[in-house]
């Protein structure tokens, strides 16, 4: 279970997802754009993607050097005297493929990472996609009431719970 | 609501009207686009094919023609797209954000369209499988020590890096669109946001996935450019063997893909009403940009005709002196007094910053560029080493329509795709508003 917190202001966002955070709770923060500061304030850690590129780019460059060198000593065409293995076009292969297999395990890793495709239910506020930031605070099955207080408490001008908009309070 | 909601609610309004809200002039500028690709591009070329490649004008000693000037183009125009946006996003330019979607949607266009030239240039296309390596009865692999498999490897690896490039920095602008359309549209977008969400979770991934992909592009996209020139710098032609090719070609790509986001961005601003988001301040930009680059592919050029001066070689000075003065002598004086005499315009500011100037600046940068490419065929294989051998090139009727075919793919395929993604960064442009500040009717800072 969780209870969405939709904030007018993403500094108020950013600050109530970061003290639920060091309170010990399960937090997302959503926005419209990349919030400079969130990453760290709900305690992400440095993303692993650059394990997939670099990963990527060693596989691609063996990959387009191996063919290159494997379909050159398939059928033997000596040209000129010149090697049958000749390194500058070879290794042009392996940089081309170095940054094909790059692309494509940096996406890999994005997908991975990110955790999308994603397109089963989930919760969400259409709104954080234009003009408000939400906080999404996970609670147990009898926590949401007490949730949604402490959303409220921290600046939340509208809750949404079981996928209903909820009027903000008087005075919130 | 606040004013910045106001204002982020409009920006969102602005862009989802440009895929929903689709007037007459749209679809007579699509319909117009899509007969002209019919009639000028895939009836000429079924032609071609039914009657052989021999009604193209090419004939020894002008085996390539005006099918590979305009796969260099093609390929040329792709380059400021995906490149200049990769540069500007590792350099943190906030000018960037409302032209890049655009650029990139060009380049993946420009080089769809390039790579249709290699198709209609083979003849027979149907046997376009054997530039690939897979294993066959006759064991026979492709020879990767040929420029041409360069090529084919660089291509492919710059349209799928382009793709990628184009479609994750859409991604939360697809999930906007999600959210405010509805039927077909709302399907379709569902399954391309990919479930986005916009978690900070999602947004730090994608923060380091996108530059991990300007870091991989920068260098790709020099690479393709250099591949394409050493198609010719890598053989003994008088006109083609030359060091200065690739940085030539680069040059000269970045110059005409610059000129081509000049273009784009002018028709985009005035038929979306994108006056808000794409300022004065992007045209001066730009303006410097191909001002910088127009000295430099001038410079290159002054080098280009020295070092064939100075090699003293009869074939070099022969290839010059057709080139300076032969049937093509007017396409080259033309070339220069577009793309190295009029770009010395934009040193004023007051033409930077007036659209319309800037639109036909870019226009005749690239009428130029083209006759650049189409010279450096067409004026060096007619002058080889054996003046037997030597013939003046005249495109066909075919190539020619086929020229004016392809520019209408690109201007239909760009046409689907602006009411299809959303033409401008949503999310990006959201960050270049100050909390608090623009309310609705103002523009961004």
């Amino acid at each position: 279970m969780s209870v969405l917190g939709l904030f007018a202001r993403p500094e108020t966002a950013l600050a109530a997802a970061k003290a639920l955070t060091d309170a010990g709770h399960a937090v997302s923060l959503m926005s419209p754009y990349p919030i400079e500061g969130a990453a760290e304030a709900l305690r992400l850690p440095r993303s692993p993607i650059r394990r997939y590129t670099l990963f990527g780019g060693l596989l691609g460059f063996s990959c387009g050097f191996g063919l290159a060198v494997f379909s050159a000593t398939r059928h033997l065409l000596p040209t000129g005297g010149r090697p049958i293995i000749p390194l500058p076009p070879f290794l042009l292969i392996g940089y081309e493929l170095t940054i094909l297999f790059g692309v494509l395990a940096t996406l890999l890793g994005f997908l991975i990472c990110a955790r999308l495709p994603a397109w089963r239910e989930r919760p969400y506020a259409s709104e954080t996609a234009v003009d408000k930031y939400g906080v999404l605070l996970e609670c147990g099955a009898d926590g949401e009431a007490e949730a949604e207080t402490r959303l409220r408490a921290a600046g939340a001008e509208a809750i949404r719970r079981g996928g209903e908009l909820m009027p903000p309070e008087e005075g919130t | 609501m606040t004013e910045q909601g106001l204002s982020h609610a409009r920006l969102n309004r602005d862009v989802l009207r440009t895929l929903t809200e689709t007037g007459p002039v749209y679809w007579w500028a699509l319909g117009l686009a899509l007969a002209v690709s019919l009639v000028c591009f895939f009836l000429p070329w079924g032609y071609q094919l039914v009657a052989g490649v021999g009604v193209a004008g090419m004939n020894r000693p002008l085996v390539w023609g005006m099918y590979l000037s305009n796969f260099i183009f093609w390929i040329g125009l792709s380059h400021s797209g995906t490149l200049l946006s990769a540069v500007l996003h590792i350099t943190g330019s906030p000018w960037r954000r409302a032209i890049y979607r655009s650029a990139e949607a060009m380049t993946l266009f420009s080089l769809m369209v390039a790579v249709l030239f290699v198709f209609v240039h083979v003849g027979r296309p149907w046997n376009i499988y054997w530039s690939l390596p897979y294993p066959n009865q006759r064991e026979l692999w492709p020879n990767f020590r040929s420029p041409l498999l360069f090529d084919v490897t660089a291509i492919t690896t710059y349209l799928t890096a382009s793709f990628t490039f184009l479609f994750m920095g859409a991604m939360p602008d697809l999930a906007a669109a999600r959210d405010g359309t509805t039927g077909w549209r709302k399907t379709l977008y569902t399954w391309l946001a990919l479930g986005w969400r916009g978690t900070e979770r999602e947004w730090h991934h994608l923060g380091w996935a996108y530059t991990f992909f300007a870091v991989l592009i920068i260098p790709l996209a020099v690479s393709v450019h250099s591949i394409v020139s050493w198609d010719f710098a890598l053989s003994t032609v008088p006109g083609f063997h030359q060091t200065v090719f690739a940085p030539y070609f680069v040059v000269g790509a970045i110059y005409s893909g610059t000129a081509g986001i000049v273009t784009v961005m002018f028709l985009l601003r005035k038929l979306y009403h994108f006056e808000a988001y794409i300022t004065e301040d992007h045209f001066d930009k730009l303006g410097r940009l191909l001002l910088v680059l127009s000295l430099l592919w001038t410079y290159i050029n002054g080098l280009e005709l020295f070092t064939g001066w100075y090699s003293g070689s009869s074939a070099e000075l022969e290839t010059l002196r057709y080139k300076l003065t032969g049937l093509y002598a007017p396409l080259y004086w033309a070339m220069l007094l577009f793309c190295a005499a009029l770009p010395l315009v934009l040193t004023s500011s007051r033409v930077r910053h007036s659209f319309r100037s800037m639109l036909a600046i870019s226009v005749l940068v690239n009428i130029g560029m083209y006759f650049e490419r189409f010279l450096i065929i067409a004026t060096s294989l007619p002058r080889k080493f054996l003046p037997n051998t030597w013939r003046d090139y005249l495109p066909t009727w075919v190539e020619l329509a086929i020229l004016l075919g392809s520019l209408a793919i690109f201007v239909s395929l760009f046409l689907i795709f602006v009411k299809l993604v959303p033409s401008l960064s949503i999310y990006e442009v959201k960050e270049t508003l100050p909390h608090g500040k623009g309310a609705d009717g103002e523009g961004p800072p």
